[in-house]
């Protein structure tokens, strides 16, 4: 999967502010409905939402993957966001979580959405990548580290 | 002047009329003597495989050889078309009924091609070159030193064509016929069988090379020239160039090819171009003065790493089970009994020499690299049926005239023996511990396995069904394999892996690096049953609704 294609510097917050998971999921979808991705804000959210209420999408050493299924996107929409400081996601091992992808994929469209996650995780499932994430200072060393 | 444009008109008229008549008897011809093939091919095929429990090929080879024109097929008339199956110049089916049998080879060796797993020939390569190159040289070397050294047949070099024939005729394993054998005893993963299967890959790519090669010195004998070593070695660099390049620029742009051919986003769509693809090789291989059956090979070795092997070979397979018998049927029915008669005895020595070949030459490799006689005799009984190429090979020898009649029923002869001796002897072979020297040393493979354990069997039914629905959704290409536990193979560009329903239990075997796509699927699945069983809650009570149902109905 050419991750090049659906990851550009546009789709990468690089400065998260800890809140409460809803403050988390609100602040990312803001972000990709400000770039006109999202019809509508809400009903995206509240996808995520219900997707983190049946189960927690923080994982292990800082990684979280929110993700929901809505009409208010066309296409696979994804986002990247970092929050240095750290913040309760209620994450599998009970560390805060810094790196967070976002994907919101139409309700009922055939593509490789899940595959997208799994490749980005994979990516990530490499610590001193993921450190060097979180220490990266502009969104183009970000995305240099995801797509190299 | 209108007399003579009337008498012309007439003329082609009934020129026109008559080939128009002509072509329609031979139709009709071709399509009584296309029925019987396929319902008696069918029938033998299904007998041998019910009753004697061999290999459907050999059922088709003895219904072409009791149907064919020198047995019975040559006393049936048939009303106003003349004899059922008649001899055609020397030649055993007429030439529209050869063309058939031709498109069924291609096909067969298109599908050879796709189902071959080259990366676990990648993986086992060296144990597997060794043996399949030692049965190689040994059995081409003998299969053709034999009819050098035997009296009275017109062969006295090494260099003959017929004789270079009877050598690749005997290289070719049919690894089918053992592959089966191998399920049925569960020793398809252990280290003979894996060996085994190795090595039938490269004895199937060099057996091809080889083909082509002897294909290419044989056009020049046959032309009148003398092969001196030089030509041989242009000619050896033609054949493998050839297979090499295409093969290499195939599994290069492979990816490429299909990734365009999928725009269509129609299956039928991207199987015909495919299978278009396989007869344009074949066709320019032939043009390059090898067999077509090399192109058709090469196009599905180069498909046979991309997802959509298994959605082509699943497509044609319906086409492969009217035609490939046919194609052995066809093979039967050349099999000449009057020309056999003086070369039986050719024919016995050359099959034993072609069992010796096989078991000596991939068994002794294999006893020297980390198999114990056990092992290696295991290896080499496995390498020993020859079939569907031997075949082809045979047919492609007799229609360019380099055998002859009684040559080409050897060949059949051989075929048939080993392909009858293999199952039994490699059935008592597995009887006894382990075949290896020493214990392999511990597993290498990165295969890891994910195992879900649900209360019942509808329950992990039900969610494989989900989990593979969610797949194809993902554009996964989702292949049924036809083993005895309900197991799918799980493919999409480089991802690979194998989902099984063993009873409650849903089991997911995966090499590491394509662990997280199934895991993170799997948990979406296992959330969205959650759901399912809210919402059944949320069902009007099913009493009432069986109630509704059956209301009036009595």
């Amino acid at each position: 999967m050419n991750l090049k294609k659906l990851l550009i510097k546009e789709s990468i917050l690089p400065n998260l502010k800890p809140g409460s998971k809803e403050e988390i999921i609100r602040q990312i979808v803001d972000f990709v409905a400000s770039s006109g991705k999202i019809t509508d804000r809400d009903s995206a959210r509240e996808a995520v939402l219900a997707r983190e209420e049946k189960m927690s999408t923080g994982m292990q050493n800082g990684i979280a993957i929110p993700h929901g299924k809505s009409d208010s996107v066309d296409q696979l929409t994804v986002a990247v966001a970092i929050c240095r400081e750290g913040t309760d996601f209620d994450a599998m091992d009970g560390n805060p979580s810094r790196i967070f992808i976002m994907t919101l994929s139409p309700a009922n469209r055939v593509g490789p959405h899940i595959q997208f996650l799994a490749e980005i995780s994979k990516i990530l499932s490499r610590p001193e990548l993921s450190e060097k994430l979180i220490e990266a200072s502009t969104t183009s060393e970000m995305l240099a580290l995801l797509t190299a | 002047m209108t007399n003579l444009t009337h008498a012309t008109v007439a003329a082609v008229h009934h020129a026109a009329e008559e080939s128009s008549h002509s072509i329609t008897h031979m139709m009709v011809h071709l399509m009584i003597q296309l029925a019987v093939i396929i319902i008696v091919a069918k029938s033998g095929g299904y007998l041998a495989q019910r009753f004697l429990k061999m290999p459907a090929v050999l059922g088709e080879l003895a219904s072409g050889m009791i149907i064919g024109p020198y047995a019975l097929g040559g006393k049936i008339h048939l009303p106003t078309l003349g004899t059922l199956f008649a001899e055609n110049h020397g030649f055993a089916a007429s030439a529209e009924l050869y063309g058939i049998a031709t498109l069924a080879s291609i096909i067969l060796l298109f599908l050879a091609g796709l189902e071959t797993d080259l990366a676990s020939f990648l993986r086992y390569s060296v144990v597997g070159s060794v043996v399949g190159l030692g049965g190689l040289l040994a059995s081409f070397i003998l299969g053709d030193l034999i009819a050098v050294v035997w009296p009275g047949n017109g062969i006295d070099t090494f260099m003959d064509p017929a004789a270079l024939f009877l050598g690749v005729i005997s290289v070719a394993t049919s690894v089918g016929i053992t592959a089966r054998i191998l399920a049925e005893k569960r020793k398809m993963s252990s280290p003979e069988g894996v060996t085994i299967l190795a090595g039938a890959v490269f004895d199937d790519v060099f057996g091809i090379v080889t083909l082509a090669i002897v294909m290419g010195m044989a056009n020049v004998r046959l032309s009148g020239g003398e092969v001196n070593w030089i030509e041989i070695g242009i000619i050896a660099a033609k054949a493998i160039g050839f297979f090499v390049v295409v093969t290499a620029l195939g599994l290069i742009f492979a990816r490429k090819i299909t990734s365009a051919i999928k725009q269509f986003k129609s299956k039928e769509m991207i199987v015909s171009t495919c299978f278009g693809l396989a007869l344009l090789l074949a066709g320019l291989a032939e043009m390059a003065g090898l067999a077509m059956i090399i192109g058709a090979y090469i196009m599905g070795l180069a498909l046979s790493r991309t997802d959509l092997a298994h959605e082509i070979e699943h497509h044609m397979r319906g086409t492969y089970n009217i035609l490939v018998p046919i194609f052995f049927c066809v093979m039967g029915m050349m099999v000449d009994f009057t020309a056999m008669k003086p070369v039986l005895l050719f024919g016995s020595v050359y099959s034993l020499l072609a069992i010796a070949s096989k078991v000596l030459g991939c068994g002794i490799p294999a006893w020297a690299m980390r198999f114990n006689l056990r092992g290696s005799i295991r290896i080499g009984l496995g390498m020993l049926p020859r079939g569907e190429v031997a075949l082809i090979v045979a047919g492609i020898g007799l229609a360019s005239g380099i055998i002859d009649q009684g040559i080409f029923g050897v060949s059949i002869m051989m075929t048939v023996i080993t392909t009858l001796l293999a199952p039994p002897l490699l059935v008592k072979s597995f009887e006894g511990g382990s075949g290896l020297r020493k214990e392999m040393a511990g597993g290498s493979e990165d295969i890891q396995s994910i195992e879900l354990t649900f209360p019942s069997r509808d329950i992990t039914e039900f969610l494989i069904n989900r989990f593979i629905r969610a797949l194809q959704n993902e554009e996964f290409f989702v292949h049924h394999l036809q083993t005895d536990q309900p197991t799918y193979q799980v493919r999409k560009d480089d991802i690979m892996f194998v989902l099984i329903e063993d009873g409650m239990t849903l089991r997911i075997n995966a090499p590491a690096e394509h662990q997280h796509i199934a895991r993170l699927m799997l948990v979406e699945e296992l959330l969205s049953l959650s759901d399912l069983l809210e919402a059944t809650q949320k069902m009007e009570d099913l009493q009432s609704m069986g109630n509704n149902l059956l209301a009036g109905m009595f």
